[in-house]
């Protein structure tokens, strides 16, 4: 096993609650920059599902000093390259700049997390909003099997549990997002005491700190945040969950989700392990089986995933493309006989090929300031824990061949799986 | 709650650090060819090969013998079968990555430093000793085939094979995807495959990159392990048929019912990397359609809500490229779109930039040089563009300079020469029945409709 690096970082709380973490990489002359604010589609309210995404792009159009196009303009002048996201538990913007532009970014991130309501107005709404409704369309209605993701979140999730809708939303919910509503959202999540910064890359910490204190120092706190949204849930879905989905695809394609312990939980860490084995890289127990000794499934370095969800529970999810010809439901069949038994136990050699895979993917994820950037926003919001980005792989490498087989028994099973079929339908049918 | 204080002035940027392509060294070891960069500090390294066996050296009537290639050598070697390769990279926590382009086939191990040298025999047997027995090889054609068939169901895909074959001419290699098509590979042999091995890989054809904390590396043992009694007659590649079409502005309809978008792409051929005006040519493609504040993205997202995103951007290969401006829209504004898209290119072909874009162009393009190279994934990459393209070592460093001083003058003299209104191809991959009386009304040109199979 080769020496685990060890990144340096120091992390701190402005006086308004908002959490800063600088980590100093001195190899080459740029910045990363990365907030996380912790909200995401699981606080959402009924009626308003994909309202978190659709406001992150107005983040993106101006705020008290910053004009409606500046943001993207200022940031690619200064040589940078920036984007946002949303998913379930958090909505993230980040920029990576040229070193010497850091204040340009901060100013940037101040601005809006302080004054987006002066830029905000109906025009950028009734245009972002026929936006995303093309970012749906695109990632998801004219796509073969484009279905999948928001099938898993309704199927894998009961009524009422805050991840039983995706982060896209529905057109009818993106259809009915009021000005007010923005305004209201925005008053209730942005303030930066429900913020992480994380700062990576060419930079000294303590100068940097100063920066951060001078731009954000004069947001005030909001004091309190509404409590998360409640998300009990029973370890296992109960029963096995089967749908049919006739689609304009080529091929056959079946996805299969059970639902498994939260990110964060050594029941999680365990499952990691597990779908190493089981569906990680080309050495898996499913890529021999399913690719390499019948062809059944077209080849994919990773058959098996899993989601990195908090609130309660998440999910692990194997994704059957068919092979041309092939029946799907021997092709299930196979892939229960392998996913089934690793319960039964793994062997050290199996161990020794999942850990050092697990390793080299935690090393490559982290290879960047940017991504490092976001694992230390990513720990500090959801655990309050910075240091999992050095401690994380360490937990992940201490799990035993026996947790991840008796974690496997908990979740791999048929009472615990949903399962999506997509299979090729007359044009007529088509979804 | 108490008032919001910000800061009103934007802040003016500290001095600018000095920032070169990392240093590194070409050798000769064994009777190969490395470029070698050391990166201190960083836990994983690259080892790679570039090779001459680009989409445009397969034999014709034969594109995706070099995918299909690229693919098999990590499909087991004359020691080891599929899965025992698989597992013997995957203890190392080596990665596999293999890529085809138009230019190179490129293929090795991304590992923590420590395994280096394992995997590097690893890379060796594969490259120089794959197994490529008849089972393996007509499964990964097959799988290859199946893959097709996926990626051509996916509108951008679709898009891409319509608009290569309007735009270059039958026969000419860029006519097909660089991958080939369900046709073509689907009558692949396992002959063909060793074959195109035979001839295209070779210490005169192969250049190893190494990228990493090279401290305890001993470098030469590297290049002997790959390259080391390595007997071969692959030679340089002659070059290809790479013709265009002569086209008027035209529209091709892929009909696809109920698509609730339609995929745009409206582009024609440009020159190849080597053109004397590739920096003022593809900064004005920037303003055009490179960055999120680019007129087409402006005008199709930002204005209109048309869409997600739209792009445009030259993609310059060694013997040719094109041009090609690109958005999926949604369906009952397809025409409009496509009038917007077009109108774009000819209000740059017609006018050309306006200064402060091109200031903004500018500092992106040269500002992002040292955030495109940090680390030894993308530096072994750019390492790679360097051997394909035969760049000399300051080429990193030359073409940022270049890109600081590009003038008005010249992006614009770019401009006029380098997109061509009249000749544009307009493909719209969609639903036919709904599209096509609004596309016929645009005045934009003759308007064709195509079967989504053909």
């Amino acid at each position: 096993m080769p020496a685990l690096p060890h990144y340096p970082f120091v992390r701190h709380r402005l006086d308004n609650g908002l959490r800063v973490v600088i980590s100093e990489d001195h190899l080459a002359p740029v910045v990363a920059v990365n907030i996380w604010y912790d909200v995401g589609s699981r606080h959402e309210s009924a009626g308003r599902t994909g309202f978190a995404h659709l406001f992150e792009h107005l983040m993106f159009q101006g705020s008290t000093h910053v004009g409606r196009n500046d943001h993207f303009g200022l940031v690619s002048a200064a040589g940078g390259t920036l984007n946002g996201t949303t998913w379930c538990d958090r909505t993230n913007y980040y920029e990576t700049v040229p070193a010497h532009h850091l204040e340009t970014a901060l100013w940037l991130e101040a601005d809006r997390m302080g004054g987006l309501l002066d830029a905000l107005d109906q025009q950028n709404l009734d245009n972002q909003r026929e936006v995303v409704k093309n970012e749906k369309r695109q990632s998801r209605d004219n796509q073969p099997y484009g279905a999948w993701l928001d099938l898993v979140h309704e199927l894998a999730f009961p009524p009422g549990h805050p991840y039983q809708h995706s982060t896209i939303g529905s057109m009818a919910d993106l259809d009915a997002a009021s000005l007010e509503d923005a305004r209201s959202f925005y008053s209730t999540w942005y303030g930066p005491d429900n913020a992480v910064l994380s700062i990576v890359g060419d930079v000294d910490p303590d100068a940097t700190l100063a920066a951060v204190q001078r731009y954000f120092g004069g947001i005030p706190a909001k004091g309190s945040y509404p409590p998360p949204p409640a998300h009990d849930l029973d370890p296992r879905i109960g029963a096995e969950i089967r749908r049919v989905v006739p689609d304009r695809v080529p091929v056959p394609r079946t996805f299969i989700a059970y639902r498994c312990p939260p990110f964060g939980s050594r029941g999680f860490e365990s499952i990691e392990l597990a779908s190493t084995v089981l569906g990680g890289g080309r050495g898996s127990r499913l890529y021999k089986a399913l690719v390499l000794d019948r062809p059944l499934m077209q080849p994919d370095d990773e058959i098996t995933s899993t989601w990195p969800f908090v609130a309660g529970g998440t999910v692990l999810i194997a994704d059957l493309p068919a092979r041309e010809g092939v029946d799907i439901n021997e092709l299930e069949a196979a892939y229960h006989d392998v996913a089934d038994r690793l319960v039964d136990g793994i062997t050290d050699d199996e161990l020794e090929r999942a850990r050092s895979l697990i390793t080299s993917g935690w090393l490559h994820h982290l290879t960047s300031v940017d991504g490092r950037a976001d694992a230390f926003s990513q720990f500090t919001t959801l655990f309050d824990a910075p240091e999992l980005v050095n401690d994380m792989l360490p937990r992940l490498l201490s799990v035993t061949a026996e947790e991840a087989a008796h974690w496997a028994g908990e979740v791999i099973r048929p009472d615990n799986r949903v399962v999506l079929q997509f299979v090729p339908a007359a044009d007529e049918d088509a979804a | 709650m108490t008032d919001v204080r910000l800061i009103a002035e934007r802040p003016e940027p500290a001095p600018p650090r000095p920032w070169h392509f990392p240093p590194f060294t070409r050798r000769e070891v064994a009777g190969g060819r490395m470029l070698v960069c050391d990166i201190p500090g960083r836990p994983l390294a690259v080892v790679s090969l570039v090779i001459d066996a680009g989409a445009t050296t397969e034999p014709s009537g034969q594109e995706g013998v070099a995918e299909l290639a690229a693919r098999a050598l990590s499909e087991g070697t004359q020691r080891l079968d599929a899965y025992g390769f698989a597992v013997a990279s995957e203890r190392l926590g080596a990665v596999w990555r293999s890529n085809v382009d138009w230019d190179s086939l490129r293929c090795g191990f991304e590992v923590p430093v420590d395994n280096l040298v394992e995997a590097t025999g690893l890379l060796a047997d594969a490259v120089r000793t794959p197994g490529f027995d008849d089972a393996t090889l007509t499964r990964v054609r097959d799988e290859r085939v199946d893959e097709i068939a996926l990626d051509q169901s996916q509108p951008g895909p679709r898009a891409v094979s319509a608009f290569v074959a309007a735009v270059f001419a039958e026969g000419s290699r860029y006519s097909r995807p660089d991958g080939g098509t369900a046709a073509t590979v689907g009558a692949l042999e396992p002959d063909d495959v060793r074959r195109f091995h035979a001839q295209r890989f070779g210490p005169a054809t192969a250049t190893a990159i190494v990228v990493g904390d090279l401290s305890d590396i001993d470098v030469d043992a590297v290049g002997t392990a790959l390259f080391g009694g390595w007997e071969s007659s692959a030679a340089p590649a002659s070059v290809p048929d790479v013709t265009p079409r002569e086209n008027q502005r035209r529209i091709v309809v892929v009909d696809r019912p109920g698509s609730v978008q339609s995929m745009l792409y409206a582009g024609h051929d440009a020159p190849a990397r080597s053109t004397s005006d590739y920096v003022p040519m593809t900064t004005m493609a920037l303003v055009l359609g490179g960055m999120f504040n680019s007129r087409l993205n402006y005008r199709l997202r930002e204005e209109k809500g048309y869409s997600y995103g739209a792009f445009g951007s030259f993609d310059c290969r060694r013997h040719g490229g094109t041009f090609a401006a690109r958005s999926a829209v949604q369906t009952e504004v397809t025409a409009p779109a496509l009038v917007d898209a077009v109108g774009e290119i000819v209000a740059m072909h017609k006018d050309g930039v306006r200064p402060e874009e091109l200031e903004q162009a500018r500092s992106y393009r040269a500002g992002v040089f040292p955030i495109s190279f940090a680390g030894p994934g993308p530096v072994a990459a750019g390492l790679g563009d360097l051997v394909t393209h035969g760049f000399p070592d300051d080429h990193f460093d030359r073409l940022r300079q270049q890109v600081l001083d590009v003038t008005v003058d010249q992006v614009n003299a770019a401009a006029s020469a380098r997109l061509r209104p009249d000749n544009l191809v307009c493909v719209v991959v969609g639903d036919a029945g709904k599209v096509v009386p609004e596309l016929e009304s645009t005045g934009l040109g003759p308007v064709e409709v195509v079967a989504d199979d053909d």
